[in-house]
């Protein structure tokens, strides 16, 4: 009995992970922007550019690398109206992102008909290369494609960087005070263009691996709104990269039992299970965000893009 | 901050009508250009497209009137938009507001199906008005009381707003003579009357009257001075004894209750059920409108139907030119994004020279 209760626990580990990391990588992504004060509701359509660019890429190839790669790229891309609307323009930063995620759903709706029930192959299991470990482990191991540790290294590198390093303080200090870096001679808008197209770069990836690694299908409007709920929980992580892991797999946890509660039969309407990421992401955020206001860990600088996003026109 | 400032006493009236329409041409002349390039893109003749849009969305009576009806649940959503915005809110939530007018409409369809008309409609809009109101209600009052921002959670609600359409409609509420097919049974025909039988329906002149009311109420109540204030600066309207918690609530509520009014009207009217599908995207489109009008609700009207122009010439072009709809999704993503590159650059250059 304790060997299949193991064993049960290694699938929910690996399948939770797996469902999560397409969110860890967009969530990532958007907290190393907001880091520098720029807020990209974008990442919904850059995430989507990924997933359909990816896909495209991957079918076309047969090469799943290559379609991850193409995803990022398609995320960059996208992610340089963010930066010219914002940085060039010197436009709304709301209204931006919500016109990049528009064009981000048209472009991927127009040229991803093609792509509508095509086929991908996946990256291969890491199983394969750890034949004699322990049972829990290799359960894990066989249901989990690379993607899923190489997020979470990048979130824990991530992390190090802003915290440990000069150019990630320098990140720091332009999200608390554009003013205070200019007087160190370091240049904000340039800092912010980088990191907009980061987030770009792992929205798209993590729309990449939705699609070609995870889902392996590719539908019009297939993120559904993982874009925005990234912007949502960046929040609830306090805008830290470490705290984006936990975050992610919770929602990685959840999806994963909804699955099993529809392969199990449940009759509950799969509608009404579907809202269960919104439902959740909406108490995290409600139970974190009055908090986060209060005891200051939002970038001041991104403090006032809120403030300043109301008086909208 | 508070007020805008008076016109220099010096500048002409012309000079000063120049400026402000400066940038609204350089961003019709950007937007037609970028369109054009988009269409290069995608093997179209640019000129020919643009001409052949035009024609879809004004040339005869009969696209003029599919305009209307497009006009209408965007001219609404606007509202539902602009009104939170009048006190600074970002409400992205039109879209589920109407699905949520969808539903507490349909709910009143179904169960007095056999009521006459004349209480039958009434009471469907009215519920419509109040699902929409609860739905901009819930995060006017999480912003208001708990400074929960409310970008986030009206684009979560949408998603929210819109399976449950699927739940029912796949589910208690689906008619069983659709063969499958998930939708409703069908609403009393004519409910809301159809003009010159067009699908034009009494929708456009709720929409055109709460436009016109609020752009009075707006500029000249004390309301509207009231929101004005707290946009402007909350600790000024504390000081004189006005709640931001309360106008957050309020306009949010007032605002849904537009979306709401906007999902009744167009699942009662044009759709005619229940389904999954009524909005395409209303939502956005009417944030769009609502920030190219200047969140002033006199002005959403003309612009509500220019884009609801584009919209229904979107729909024209994928009939008859093999153009695909996600076509006019881009061009509408284009047209916020020129709206907003312009608008920006435009600031700039004011700030730049006084």
């Amino acid at each position: 009995m304790a060997e299949f209760d193991a064993i049960t626990l290694a699938t929910w580990i690996a399948a939770s992970s797996r469902s999560a990391t397409p969110l860890l990588l967009v969530m990532l992504g958007e907290t190393l922007t907001q880091r520098t004060g720029v807020i990209n509701l974008g990442v919904e359509g850059e995430m989507l550019m990924g997933a359909c660019f990816g896909f495209a890429a991957g079918a076309t190839t047969g090469d799943p690398l290559l379609g991850l790669a193409a995803g990022a790229a398609a995320g960059v891309v996208l992610s340089t109206v963010h930066a010219g609307l914002v940085l060039g323009a010197r436009a709304n930063q709301i209204g931006s992102g919500l016109a990049v995620w528009i064009i981000g759903l048209g472009v991927t709706s127009y040229y991803g008909r093609a792509f509508v029930g095509g086929k991908v192959d996946s990256l291969r299991p890491l199983g394969a290369h750890f034949a004699d470990a322990p049972a829990f482990i290799r359960t894990i191991l066989d249901q989990v494609t690379p993607t899923a540790p190489l997020a979470l290294v990048l979130a824990g590198v991530a992390g190090v960087w802003l915290y440990r390093t000069r150019s990630g303080l320098i990140w720091r200090t332009v999200g608390e005070s554009a003013e205070v870096a200019r007087a160190l001679g370091i240049r904000p808008v340039s800092v912010r263009l980088q990191s907009i197209l980061l987030g770009g770069a792992l929205a798209g990836l993590g729309g990449a691996v939705l699609s070609v690694d995870y889902t392996q299908t590719w539908a019009q409007d297939i993120t559904k709104g993982k874009g925005l709920v990234a912007v949502g929980l960046v929040i609830v992580a306090r805008w830290n990269p470490y705290l984006v892991i936990p975050t992610a797999l919770l929602f990685g946890v959840s999806e994963t039992a909804v699955l099993r509660l529809q392969a199990g039969g449940v009759a509950i309407s799969p509608s009404l299970l579907a809202t269960t990421p919104y439902l959740l992401a909406l108490v995290v955020i409600i139970l974190s965000q009055s908090q986060a206001w209060r005891a200051g860990s939002m970038p001041a600088d991104l403090t006032a893009i809120f403030r300043s996003s109301r008086a909208a026109p | 901050m508070l007020l805008e400032l008076p016109s220099k006493p010096a500048l002409s009236e012309l000079k000063r009508y120049a400026r402000r329409l400066a940038p609204a041409l350089a961003m019709v002349g950007i937007f037609f250009l970028t369109a054009a390039g988009f269409f290069v893109i995608i093997g179209k003749p640019p000129i020919a497209t643009l001409a052949d849009m035009a024609m879809f969305a004004v040339g005869d009576s009969y696209s003029l009137s599919e305009t209307l009806v497009k006009t209408t649940p965007i001219l609404l959503c606007a509202l539902a938009t602009l009104l939170p915005a009048r006190l600074g809110l970002v409400s992205v939530g039109a879209d589920g507001q109407l699905f949520m007018g969808a539903i507490f409409g349909t709910a009143v369809t179904l169960a007095w199906r056999d009521a006459p008309l004349a209480i039958l409609v009434p009471a469907m809009l009215a519920a419509g008005i109040a699902g929409g109101a609860i739905w901009g209600l819930v995060p006017g009052f999480l912003r208001g009381r708990l400074d929960v921002n409310e970008t986030i959670t009206t684009l979560l609600l949408n998603y929210v707003a819109a399976l449950l359409v699927n739940a029912l409609v796949y589910g208690p509420w689906k008619d069983p003579g659709n063969l499958g097919w998930p939708a409703t049974i069908a609403f009393p025909a004519g409910s809301l009357g159809t003009f010159f039988g067009t699908r034009v329906h009494a929708g456009l002149v709720f929409a055109f009257v709460i436009a016109l009311v609020l752009g009075v109420i707006l500029a000249r109540s004390r309301w509207g001075l009231e929101l004005a204030i707290l946009r402007g600066n909350a600790k000024v309207g504390r000081m004189i004894g006005l709640s931001f918690s309360r106008q957050a609530m309020v306009v949010m509520a007032l605002g849904g209750a537009f979306g709401g009014l906007a999902g009744i009207c167009e699942t009662a009217a044009i759709q005619g059920r229940l389904q999954p599908g009524i909005s395409v995207g209303y939502g956005l489109t009417g944030f769009l409108v609502a920030w190219l009008a200047g969140h002033n609700p006199v002005i959403a009207i003309p612009v509500s139907f220019l884009v609801g122009g584009l919209i229904a010439a979107g729909d024209s072009l994928q009939l008859f030119a093999k153009v695909p709809a996600a076509s006019a999704t881009i061009l509408q993503g284009l047209l916020f994004a020129t709206a907003l590159a312009v608008g920006g650059v435009s600031a700039r250059l004011r700030r730049a020279h006084g």
